[in-house]
């Protein structure tokens, strides 16, 4: 009888705390969903214009690259050195 | 984010030497100990260690702190450093009694344009994006 009420009493206090985490579920909508559909929307369209844009590189630039390049494949004995630098 | 932008600048300056000297010290360890190259490399290995990086830091302090707020190109005074390091690295060079190799001094007038081409464009790139991401030019 003991063992029964005490069983019975676990089984109410899970039942308890099942009703008190999980909320009933009415089966009807709480608002319209589509303001905050637009909303998500607008907010991945604001994080599209904050992500940096790629690097832009001038021709002048790429001609100072091709130059460096062009230094170091004649002058190889140039790379220790300038790996000093560095 | 207005505080500390003298620490961001030094850390946003070292960055790019620090972790560039990884390549530094594994080619002058193959160098030295695969390809057994008689130079005591690691007799001057503590210039790229230690004072190149801290230079940079120092360098893009002045140029936080002076020269962005006058519109100074981060490339061009970036640039400016090899004419600095150059003879510093050779002075470190020459103490230490480091041997350093003729054909490297003959090369010199070669050298030191392309070095300053690679600063400018590491400066003005690499440092560039770091100083933009802490906000600080």
């Amino acid at each position: 009888m003991n063992k029964k009420s005490s069983e019975k009493a676990a089984g109410d206090w899970l039942r308890e705390r099942l009703r008190a985490t999980e909320p009933p579920a009415d089966g009807e909508l709480r608002g319209d969903l589509w303001p905050r559909m637009l909303e998500r929307i607008a907010e991945a369209s604001r994080g599209r214009e904050l992500r940096p844009s790629p690097v832009r590189v001038p021709w002048f630039d790429w001609a100072l690259i091709g130059l460096a390049a062009a230094a170091l494949l004649f002058f190889p004995a140039l790379v220790p050195a300038l790996l000093y630098h560095f | 984010m207005n505080r500390h932008s003298v620490l961001r600048a030094y850390l946003a300056g070292i960055c790019v030497p620090t972790v560039f000297l990884l390549v530094v010290a594994a080619v002058f360890t193959c160098l030295r100990y695969v390809y057994n190259i008689p130079l005591p490399v690691e007799r001057v290995i503590v210039f790229p260690m230690a004072a190149v990086p801290n230079l940079w830091g120092l360098w893009n302090i002045l140029f936080v702190r002076v020269l962005a707020p006058r519109r100074v190109s981060l490339g061009l005074f970036g640039s400016l450093l090899p004419l600095l390091l150059a003879p510093l690295g050779f002075m470190v060079a020459r103490i230490l009694q480091f041997p350093v190799p003729t054909h490297l001094l003959a090369a010199a007038p070669i050298g030191l344009p392309v070095g300053m081409i690679l600063y400018y464009l590491a400066w003005k790139y690499l440092v560039g994006s770091l100083n933009a991401e802490l906000e600080l030019a």
